[in-house]
């Protein structure tokens, strides 16, 4: 799925710079200033956007560090009993939760690349066979994938509104569930 | 984890094997090869009207020996290629007098979402002078020696690529044609297409165009450009296209009629003046190229550059005509044959450049801010995962 806001903000911030803010009238101070802050704001945004799930699993790594100080700490306190109680099952959930976020999204993003670039080379070289059989079974293959796929890759884009509301195409959501 | 290629910055030895493992016709390898070396330079940059008018003053010096004066610049918008400026010339063309005439400068971004060459585009405007409405051509600088980039000088037309009441979306997509308008300029429609294609291209000043040999070699010329430009702009490989492209060269239909092909021939790439109907000039000739007429048959019958008739089941082609109605009013002024195994061949051919485009080109132009309009041209990247679901059912059919 190539729509993604790595690739997204950057145009973003391009049409506003080169085309869009200088044909705002000068005159118009506040829409001046919006212009400008939304540009801050974009690339603000690009820069820390492939750091954004590090940065919560570091948060998370270091509230459950916290957490686990004070429980040891408020062992005793019959006052916080219930608060207690209820911090020692979060920080339970964010500890298995934390076991769970391994790879980075970028990790994942490149994996996929060179997994699609190595099925490609495959297809290709696989379709000079004269070994009919074999290459129906890989044709069937990749269009059984392919459906599926493009099915998820148009969702996604559904609301540019490409195909219109007749397609019915099934929220992304529900295509990408565990 | 190995390393994926990196395509922002082309080394020497990939563009080489890019250049040998896909032989194009020799201008085609021209443009793309400038394109790659080019690519991991600076991003585009703003180009101001009065920058283009320098530019244009600067080229016209060099072709006219008169005084002259380039007044009333103004940006013209429409299309998600190339920068279009409209201006107005007055000067005193040889042996006649002096004149205010209306001209468009049409150049290109630093990468386009085609890249194609303005010498081609010059040559086939120029040479279909009197066969079909196309602007006159006047000035070409091919290589960007006087412009920031390469660019065309040729006559503005008159006319709308559209009702003026009706809505469409990017580069005329989605556009409606009403009932009125439909016969007049649907025959007009028909017939430019087949004087296109029976256009005797032999006597041309076509130089940079190659002259295919007679059989399959047009079409294995263009099957290369297309993979070649997937190569080179792809950011993620599709396995789709690439079981596409093998089917594409174990099922090459021969030429039979070797024609012009005006490669985007379809709504929104003609203007027409709406007081009489008349098509008064076709445009974005950038994609010609000599080959099959089913391409530009295949293409302009395509769904998004239609819609359906008042029944809510006939479609239009182009907004105008049903599709027996097209073929046979097509073969009856062409004297050509429309074969629906080579229209199959090229449905697919053409959804494959089209995929190749926007979501390749479409993806890696704006990714590295080469276009004049990046957030359009990243916009339009969406539209491919349709074209390629459509391409989908299309190999279910022939696999």
């Amino acid at each position: 799925m190539e729509l993604r806001p790595s690739f997204q903000i950057p145009a973003l911030i391009k049409s506003l710079t080169d085309v869009v803010l200088p044909a705002v009238d000068p005159a118009n101070k506040l829409a001046l200033e919006q212009g400008q802050l939304v540009v801050g704001m974009l690339h603000l945004m690009a820069q820390r956007l492939p750091l954004q799930y590090r940065y919560d699993r570091h948060e998370l790594v270091s509230y459950v560090a916290l957490s686990d100080q004070l429980l040891t700490q408020a062992a005793t306190i019959t006052e916080a009993a219930a608060a207690r109680q209820a911090l020692t099952e979060a920080a339970a959930d964010a500890r298995a939760l934390l076991a769970r976020a391994g790879a980075e999204p970028a990790e994942i993003e490149a994996a996929n690349s060179l997994l699609r670039e190595r099925v490609g080379a495959l297809i290709t070289a696989a379709a000079t066979t004269a070994d009919a059989a074999a290459l129906r079974s890989i044709n069937t293959t990749v269009m059984t994938h392919a459906e599926a796929q493009l099915l998820r890759e148009r969702a996604w884009v559904a609301l540019q509104g490409w195909e219109g509301p007749a397609a019915a195409l099934p929220a992304v959501e529900t295509l990408i569930a565990r | 984890m190995a390393a994926v290629l990196d395509k922002n910055r082309p080394s020497p030895e990939w563009i080489a094997e890019l250049r040998r493992r896909f032989p194009c016709e020799a201008e085609i390898d021209r443009v793309l090869t400038r394109k790659l070396e080019r690519r991991a330079g600076p991003p585009y940059a703003p180009v101001s009207l009065a920058q283009l008018q320098a530019g244009t003053e600067a080229l016209l010096k060099t072709q006219l020996a008169t005084p002259f004066t380039v007044r009333d610049c103004r940006w013209l918008s429409g299309g998600a290629s190339k920068l279009q400026m409209a201006f107005t010339l007055d000067w005193t063309p040889p042996g006649a007098g002096a004149v205010s005439t209306p001209l468009v400068l049409r150049m290109e971004p630093s990468e386009a979402i085609t890249e194609t060459s303005r010498l081609r585009e010059f040559q086939i405007i120029k040479a279909l002078e009197g066969v079909v409405p196309v602007p006159p051509t006047y000035w070409i600088d091919a290589r960007g020696e006087y412009l920031p980039y390469p660019a065309i000088v040729y006559g503005f037309a008159e006319g709308v690529t559209k009702p003026s009441a009706s809505s469409s979306g990017v580069s005329g997509v989605g556009t409606f044609m009403p009932p009125q308008v439909r016969e007049t300029l649907g025959q007009q429609f028909v017939d430019h297409l087949a004087a296109t294609h029976r256009f005797d291209w032999q006597r041309a000043d076509l130089s940079a165009y190659d002259r295919p040999a007679p059989g399959t070699q047009a079409l294995e010329w263009a099957l290369n450009h297309w993979e070649r430009v997937w190569e080179e702009d792809a950011n993620e490989d599709v396995p789709l296209m690439r079981l596409t492209m093998a089917w594409l060269r174990r099922n090459m239909p021969p030429v039979d009629h070797v024609s012009v092909i005006h490669g985007d021939y379809r709504l929104g790439n003609f203007l027409y003046t709406e007081d009489d109907l008349q098509i008064s000039a076709w445009l974005d000739w950038e994609l010609a190229y000599l080959g099959d007429r089913h391409e530009d048959l295949s293409w302009c019958a395509k769904r998004p550059f239609g819609h359906l008739a008042e029944d809510g089941k006939t479609f239009l082609i182009g907004g105008f005509l049903p599709m027996a109605d097209f073929v046979a009013r097509y073969e009856q002024a062409s004297g050509l044959k429309v074969d629906p195994l080579r229209m199959r061949y090229y449905d697919i051919f053409n959804n494959y450049k089209a995929v190749a485009i926007v979501l390749a080109t479409g993806y890696r132009a704006p990714r590295n801010g080469k276009t004049h309009q990046d957030v359009l041209v990243a916009w339009i990247t969406g539209i491919a995962y349709s074209l390629l679901d459509e391409l989908r059912s299309q190999m279910a059919e022939v696999l």
